[in-house]
């Protein structure tokens, strides 16, 4: 009852044929997969335009919300960039102080050896200044003698503090009636500055998560909708990443499109404030232009897109893989 | 050694249902037999131990002397594609073409395409739907259907082919060109085994033959031993 069959020749002939593909045929193989993965990934979102735009619309809002406030970011540190590095400290001389008095003062301060240099700005100047940068010039032609006084722009030595050097001048220059540095000012907008780049970078985190929340639903959706396909891939010996591979490419699609839009949404953002930033400037004298985010901040949004939606897209395939082994007992 | 080997293996599900009771059974390489028995007689989770949809409670299950039960996640690819699976309904891929269908299996283990066209088409001559390589499933009759669920399972030339009620749903005629397919596969070197209730089948191809009930083995009839008056009934 129990006798073993003989194996028959051909049989045998035909298992010793059965051998695996060679190490390059595996490697083409290996890109052709991929290049199908790519491609087949993207006639699916083709295939559905309508859940398709709006997956890219909810991802392109959530991603373009930092992205304005980073383009914001960027205008302010280059408005603010001036005044922020500059050193220089204005000593503002007694109103009436004779040309050779003023003169004295100068060499007195230019010999300080933590003292660059010394600019003198000349009440003349000032007024000739004052009339270029305000309205006022009608006003101005009204008075009868000039009210402002000599000036000295003294820039310290770059080892000096320009803090310390104010206040010295302050207590122990006798010709000067006030000194100008905006030490505190400049200091508040730094803080400023910094509470912004926190403030983006947290916006940023927690939309991130929003877009691999959003990646990672759209992702689970189509895989259910494909759990039969993936269960008989799964049962004809497909690896995990063999059926993951499509999800990550569409993950990846989904980041690229929403970054594009993102960055498209960016620009229509500051195309649309620049005319009515550069009026405002204007009306103060600067020739300030609204900037948009520079080519390395563009390149490396689309990156970071691009690796939420694909991680968006691991995390929601892995989650269902997770759960397709058979059970042990 | 034998390519299959069921060692008193025991499957009782989560809610106390013993579905096999210590089975145990040898198949070699290059043979074909048939797993019948009634409705319920745990001829399908014989099947699923095999191919690892489900794993033994107790006892072991050999497929060339490796225990299946040590498969983890990382093994269990490599080991389906050592077994073709062909299912009463078909599970073809209906949004794919005939030739996407019978590929997939090459696919997966990474054939190089040229080889792939070659062999898909190859196999598909063989069960008589060279041609409609382009067609969609949707397209076809059942019987067709089940014969490119064939040509899928067996593609890949795998050591071991099982199939579930493969005939279930065809008339007679269709059934024996199913079954003549199934014959012609020993003579390549792959094993076969079908679970199958219609006994006119199972008599007509004179192979061996296990008796299930009630998840217990009854019988293990060889060719040579079956006679039409001591045939399963």
């Amino acid at each position: 009852m129990n006798a073993v069959p003989k194996k028959k020749p051909e049989a045998a002939k035909n298992v010793a044929k059965r051998r695996g593909p060679s190490l390059a045929e595996r490697l083409n193989a290996w890109r052709e997969l991929h290049l199908f993965s790519f491609v087949s990934s993207f006639g699916r979102i083709v295939q559905r335009p309508v859940s398709t735009l709006m997956t890219i619309g909810v991802i392109a809002v959530a991603l373009a919300l930092p992205l304005c406030f980073a383009v914001l970011l960027v205008n302010v540190e280059q408005l603010s960039g001036a005044f922020r590095e500059s050193r220089e400290i204005s000593l503002f001389l007694k109103p009436g102080a004779s040309a050779e008095s003023v003169q004295n003062t100068r060499e007195r301060v230019e010999s300080d050896p933590r003292v660059e240099s010394v600019v003198l700005r000349t009440p003349e100047e000032g007024m000739a200044e004052f009339r270029q940068l305000t309205d006022f010039a009608g006003a101005l032609a009204l008075l009868e003698e000039n009210p402002l006084p000599a000036v000295l722009v003294v820039t310290p030595k770059p080892s000096e503090s320009p803090l310390e050097l104010a206040r010295f001048f302050q207590e122990k220059a006798p010709d000067v009636d006030f000194v100008q540095h905006d030490a505190a000012w400049r200091a508040r907008l730094s803080a400023w500055l910094e509470f912004g780049h926190g403030l983006a970078l947290t916006i940023a985190a927690l939309l991130g998560l929003g877009v691999l929340l959003v990646v990672g639903n759209t992702v689970r959706l189509d895989i259910l909708s494909r759990a039969e396909e993936i269960s008989t891939m799964q049962l004809l010996g497909a690896t995990d990443g063999f059926v993951r591979r499509p999800f990550l490419y569409l993950g990846a699609w989904y980041g690229l499109f929403a970054g594009l839009l993102a960055l498209s949404i960016a620009r229509l953002a500051r195309s649309a404030l620049a005319d009515p930033v550069a009026g405002l400037a204007e009306s103060y004298g600067s020739h300030f232009s609204l900037q948009g985010l520079p080519g390395l901040w563009s390149i490396g949004a689309l990156a970071a897109s691009v690796a939420l939606g694909w991680l968006g897209a691991y995390l929601a395939a892995s989650h269902h893989l997770r759960h397709t082994l058979p059970e042990r007992d | 050694m034998a390519l299959l080997k069921f060692d008193r293996v025991s499957k009782r599900y989560a809610a106390g249902h013993e579905a096999l009771t210590e089975v145990s059974f040898e198949v070699d390489q290059g043979e074909m037999l048939f797993v019948t028995g009634h409705s319920g007689a745990g001829k399908s989770t014989l099947l699923r131990l095999i191919h690892l949809s489900e794993r033994a409670s107790r006892g072991a299950v050999y497929f060339d002397g490796l225990n299946l039960s040590r498969i983890d996640r990382r093994g269990l690819p490599k080991h389906r594609r050592r077994v073709g699976v062909v299912y009463q309904d078909h599970r073809l891929l209906m949004d794919r073409s005939l030739f996407d269908n019978v590929a997939l299996p090459l696919i997966i283990q990474g054939v190089p395409r040229g080889e792939i066209s070659k062999r898909v088409r190859l196999i598909l001559d063989k069960v008589g739907l060279g041609g409609r390589e382009r067609a969609l499933p949707i397209q076809l009759s059942s019987g067709e259907q089940q014969r490119v669920g064939i040509a899928r399972a067996v593609v890949a030339q795998p050591s071991l082919l099982v199939a579930d009620e493969p005939t279930g749903n065809l008339d007679p005629g269709l059934s024996e060109e199913i079954m003549d397919l199934f014959a012609a596969l020993p003579s390549q070197g792959t094993a076969v085994i079908v679970a199958s209730h219609d006994l006119h089948q199972v008599k007509r191809m004179r192979k061996r033959v296990l008796v299930l009930d009630h998840g217990k083995l009854i019988d293990d009839f060889r060719p040579e031993s079956v006679r039409p008056e001591a045939a399963p009934r």
